[in-house]
């Protein structure tokens, strides 16, 4: 089956995926794969956006969450009367007869993919754009619409190794993969505050709550350091810098990025 | 299942003059447009037709793809089209008669009643020839330049400049650079570059960067949303190839843009505007430790001991080091130090992409001329050391402004333009920054400035001194607008609402799609159809793949009674023919009794495309034509390395045709300006501002605004459209159910002034006070907030000192100039204050503004709230 690979490294958050989808799907009916979308509230291809790090190490990650259309789907299972079913291309899709108040389908994701249209009292989500690739279509729009090539649409078996399931349905054999997606981080740069200049090629450590050597870095022509594809984890940033007190700064990572920011080294006396 | 029963081809740029990108496929069904996609090349062409371009560099390869890189503004525009809040049938004001009573204190106020094309084109006519036989043609104003749609046969901007030329003239408004102030009104007296200011040389440099730099400063730009209008996200994907080749992207700016959130390796945070502090502190470390090219700044340059003389602070006292520099502009002494060793030990390119307080603010020619000083101490012209542009590659069809593979011809709509072409004006004129100043401007007074002030002029036209109004001529009776964002789109909107009541003004009439900002204020309004529902002609030269032809088809039907820009300008011209004389056959001149099929015919015949490539049967039926990479492209010199390797033989458009630290003619002709002097300098406050942290105003407006090209607009369009303002970074929903412009604050500033996520603010300074919801987030440095321009207004109190509940911050930028002899914008890094909003207390004191009944959160305003109910 044919599956999304989100390659993080690539998205620049336009959310053209996910306006593209509503361009697709509100106003327009595809019955009998799906019913019109209302206008706005329903995202069947949501991108949602988290801020990392704080100033002056900001990023912003931003991840399209949509039906994955899972092999294991708990949809189907919810629905009654057939109202959720798998296509023979693997596509899981709503019923939007069938399903007519059959609320519990809505409840049944656990990604939270699917919407409950008030109007006309049915729940609707993704249908991977069945309707065009029936017309003859390669791709659904999210990934035709994206220019970057964040998104594309492969052949199961060539989804990377290294590239992981969408999580909140990792159990579910999801046909969502992520890729790239940046572990925690911690940013620093050295500083001696009395002359007014950053140190350049120092030694830094990255240790864990064992005391174990996690990684080390240089810093750079600004001072800085970057330690990326942390675990969430306490970690400790230790510096040795010749004729400098120590620097032992606590770095846990296990909830969020760390920028211990600008660090002000003591000279020894 | 049929997915649609048509496509049709259109450039759905948004650039307004013609041209732009990108190429986009609209399919419809049953009349009613179903979706809008990218266009795929392969369907038509193979990769050896159209000469297909790579860059190699460093074991890697980037392409420019096979399908067009739309914004994702091009898939939501249908909805710009059927929008509940478009303009149904022609209006008029209900308190304004043309034969009685005109009400000009109302506008803005009193509703609108329905009118039919045949009243409404009457009363335009008679008023027309009315005001030209009392007062002369110059007293009808034209405000016909944008920001709005992209077309051409149909001309959305400035058609009815056309039909006013031919029968007896008019005032026009002239379009300044209004998003690269300080190029233009700064960088060409450094180095030429003309007509523009910034780099107009700069083929071949992605392929330079790619090949020779080590890192690109953007400063003060965001290629993830300023381009997006003009060129789609080739930017983007090119900033994701320097960091796949490990082109190191430093990011200076008080925000993290939406570029700096994904690309940047580094971000230098900086209070807005104050970029020229730190510029001057590098050039003192690279003075001091003498790490800047000598050889080329005396081979290459004129006057450096003068900046030399003022930077070690031999002319002032005060040498410009990084610890002075530091309290200026917030960035650490040791940081700037950083930076300047780094820059002068590698090979650095700037990066811009328009717009941001670095380039339109105060004295925004300050650190635009001191940015070319710094390029030159470094070697501009250099391998790997340029100035490069993310956006508007082949602006005003210059060929050289492309910095990707450029195509083997640069088509052109011009033979079926309806429009006003940028900088043909008339001898009647008004520069756009002094719009207010001129229609209040007493019988027997005079405005006066410098210079045509459109980009297209020639740096010496800045010398020229200019009026209005002319002698004779009796100021501004009448505006007749197509562009109708002046208010929340330029310097000091509020004065421009205040001006629009002002007793002169006979006659306001707007010509627009949908009932928003200047519209409000209007006499009369004609309602204009969307580019969807248009045949029309097209080209896709900014794409920064290849260019193509469009042959464009309506879409959809015609939306409620619209007419286009050029059809409503000729119904206009039929009831003037009526007058005879001088309107004798004013409509078949205008039209040139040519169906709109003709044009685009002669459209294609004279885009440039050789006769021998022409095949109109082709373009009919396929929608657009594409056309390949200029053979040779990558053998072409690139940027301004003929100018490095030989200055003499290859100057640039200076004086001494060098780059000037003293600027000549600056020298020659304003040798006593304080504000914009032979040697650009730090300007901490001036008789034209005082928009500066250290100044006393700062004590009541303690915040420097920055103001960006916003991320889901294109200046004021698109603010009515439901799928991008249910995205968290577009709205903020207040807790009267109102969907707010976000204001970004810091926490730490958010705590200080006890404001929490998602509180209704005020951004306040004398000038008014605008609306916002409150963003809390580290993407904004303490100190500063930032607010994106272009946000519908929506007034609960018009005008200056007034209330504006859309969050329009434009209302209250500053309306004095650049400075006093630039006649710019300044609608960035001015300051503000920001409270807490008490919305309660607003709806008690001005509850007639709180009555509404068609606003939703999905769509925002609605013209039947603006209309007379029956």
């Amino acid at each position: 089956m044919k599956a999304i690979l989100f390659d993080s490294s690539l998205c620049n958050g336009c959310y053209g995926c996910q306006m593209a989808c509503k361009d697709e799907h509100c106003g327009n009916s595809w019955l009998p794969i799906a019913a019109e979308e209302p206008l706005t509230g329903q995202f069947w291809c949501r991108v949602d956006q988290e801020t990392r790090g704080k100033t002056p190490e900001v990023k912003v990650q931003y991840t399209p969450v949509l039906c994955a259309h899972c092999d294991n789907a708990p949809c189907i299972e919810a629905g009654e009367e057939g109202a959720v079913y798998r296509r023979e291309d693997g596509l899981v899709i709503i019923d939007p007869e069938k399903s007519k108040g059959q609320r519990q389908i809505v409840d049944s994701c656990p990604a939270h993919v699917i919407y409950w249209n008030d109007e006309l009292e049915i729940p609707q989500k993704c249908t991977g754009c069945a309707h065009l690739l029936d017309d003859g279509w390669e791709v659904p729009r999210c990934v035709d619409v994206c220019a970057t090539g964040a998104l594309t649409y492969v052949d199961e078996e060539d989804i990377p190794e290294d590239a992981e399931p969408m999580p909140v349905l990792a159990d579910n054999h999801p046909h969502v993969y992520y890729w790239h997606i940046p572990r925690r981080w911690v940013y620093g740069v050295l500083v001696d505050r009395v002359i007014n200049e950053v140190i350049i090629g120092a030694t830094v450590r990255l240790e864990d709550a064992e005391g174990n050597q996690v990684a080390v870095l240089t810093t750079d022509d600004f001072g800085e350091f970057r330690f990326k594809e942390l675990a969430s984890a306490p970690h400790t940033v230790r510096a040795s810098v010749e004729g400098y007190e120590d620097v032992v700064l606590e770095a846990d990572t296990t909830d969020e990025d760390v920028v211990l920011g600008d660090i002000f080294l003591k000279a020894l006396a | 299942m049929k997915t649609s029963d048509k496509t049709v081809y259109k450039n759905m740029s948004l650039c307004s003059f013609g041209n732009g990108a990108n190429l986009t496929a609209v399919d419809s069904m049953d009349g009613r447009v179903v979706r809008m996609r990218p266009v795929h090349f392969d369907e038509h062409y193979t990769k050896e037709d159209l000469n297909y371009w790579t860059i190699e560099a460093r074991g890697h390869t980037f392409e420019p793809g096979m399908k067009t890189l739309n914004s994702p503004f091009t898939f939501i525009y249908k909805t710009r089209t059927y929008s509940p809040n478009r303009i149904p049938f022609p209006l008029k004001r209900v308190d304004w008669d043309p034969k009685g009573e005109r009400h000009p204190e109302n506008r803005g106020k009193s509703k609108f009643e329905r009118i039919s094309w045949d009243e409404a084109t009457d009363i335009i006519a008679s008023e027309i020839v009315r005001i030209d036989e009392t007062y002369g043609r110059n007293s009808i104003f034209c405000q016909g330049d944008g920001h709005g749609e992209t077309g051409s046969i149909h001309g959305p901007h400035g058609t009815m400049a056309n039909l006013l030329d031919m029968t007896g003239g008019l005032t026009m408004q002239a379009r300044q650079p209004d998003s690269w102030e300080g190029w233009y009104w700064g960088a060409k007296h450094a180095w030429g570059n003309e007509p523009l200011g910034q780099n107009t040389h700069q083929h071949n440099l992605f392929k330079d960067i790619s090949e020779n730099s080590d890192a690109v400063l953007f400063w003060g730009c965001d290629p993830e949303t300023t381009p997006w209008g003009w060129s789609g996200q080739q930017a983007s994907r090119l900033c994701f190839w320097f960091s796949e080749i490990g082109v190191k992207q430093i990011h200076i700016a008080p925000d993290v843009n939406y570029a700096n959130a994904v690309h940047s390796d580094m971000w230098i945070p900086i209070l807005p505007n104050t970029d020229a502090a730190m510029q001057l502190a590098i050039a003192y470390v690279w003075m001091t430790e003498g790490t800047y090219d000598k050889d080329y700044v005396a081979t290459h340059t004129d006057g450096f001991d003068w900046f030399e003389y003022y930077v070690l602070g031999n002319e002032d006292g005060i040498p410009k080091t990084p610890e002075w520099a530091e309290e200026k502009c917030h960035v650490p002494a040791y940081r700037i130090k950083a930076l300047a060793r780094y820059w002068a030990k590698h090979n650095v390119s700037i990066g811009h992409c328009n717009g941001g307080s670095y380039i339109r603010s105060c004295y925004s020619h300050e650190p635009a001329r001191l940015e070319v000083y710094l390029l030159a101490m470094q070697a501009v012209g250099k391998p790997g050391r340029n100035q490069v542009k993310f956006i508007e590659w082949a602006l005003i069809g210059m060929d050289s402004f492309n910095p990707l593979p450029p195509g083997h011809f640069l088509p052109e709509v011009r033979a079926c333009y309806h429009g006003s072409v940028l900088g043909e004006l008339p001898a009647s004129f008004i520069p756009k920054t002094l719009v207010p100043q001129c229609i209040t401007v007493g019988e027997g007074e005079k405005v006066e400035w410098y210079g045509h002030t459109t980009s297209r002029h020639h740096r010496t036209d800045q010398f020229k001194k200019f009026q209005f109004p002319q002698e004779g001529d009796h100021g501004i009776r009448m505006i007749w607008s197509d562009s109708p964002c002046w208010s929340t789109c330029w310097n000091g909107g509020n004065k421009f609402q205040d001006a629009l009541t002002h007793p002169n003004l006979e006659f306001f009439l707007v010509e627009h799609p949908w009932m928003e900002n200047d519209t409000l204020f209007a006499d009369m309004i004609l309602p204009i159809s969307t580019t969807l529902e248009l045949d029309d002609f097209g080209v896709d030269t900014y794409s920064g793949q290849f260019n193509s032809i469009i042959w464009e088809r309506h879409a959809c039907d015609r939306q409620h009674e619209s007419l286009s820009d050029y059809e409503a300008v000729l119904e206009v011209a039929k009831k003037l023919e009526k007058y005879g004389g001088i309107y004798e056959d004013c409509a078949s001149h205008l039209s040139g009794d040519m169906t709109v099929e003709e044009w685009q015919e002669v459209g294609y015949q004279g885009s440039g495309l050789p006769e021998e490539e022409q095949d109109l049967e082709l373009i009919k039926e396929q929608g657009y034509q594409m056309l390949p990479t200029r053979e040779g492209w990558d053998t072409e010199p690139a940027g301004m390395i003929e100018f490095y390797e030989d200055p003499e033989n290859n100057p640039m458009e200076t004086p001494t045709g060098k780059i000037e630290f003293y600027s000549t003619g600056l020298a020659n002709f304003f040798p006593d300006d304080p504000e914009r002097q032979p040697v650009a300098k730090w300007i901490e406050e001036s008789e034209t501002h005082h928009e500066r942290l250290s100044c006393e105003r700062a004590k009541e407006y303690p915040f420097l605004l920055v103001s960006n090209h916003p991320r889901w607009r294109i200046h004021a369009n698109f603010d009515d459209c439901p799928w991008t303002r249910e995205i968290e970074t577009c709205k903020v929903i207040g807790k009267d159910g109102y969907a707010y412009e976000p204001v970004w604050i810091n926490p730490v500033d958010a705590e200080r002034l006890g404001i929490v996520d998602g509180d209704i603010v005020e951004v306040f300074n004398e000038r008014g006070t605008v609306l916002g919801g409150a963003y809390i987030t580290e993407r904004i440095i303490p100190g500063a907030v930032l607010q994106d321009h272009g946000a519908e207004t929506d007034p609960i109190v018009p005008g200056v000192g007034g209330i504006d509940r859309g969050g329009a911050n434009n209302l209250i930028a500053p309306s004095a100039t650049s400075s006093k002899n630039a006649a710019g914008e300044v609608t960035g890094g001015f300051l503000v204050g920001v409270k807490k909003c008490d919305i309660d207390a607003l709806m008690e004191r001005y509850p007639e503004a709180f009555q509404a009944e068609h606003y939703t959160v999905e769509t925002g305003t609605n013209v039947y709230d603006y209309l007379q109910e029956d």
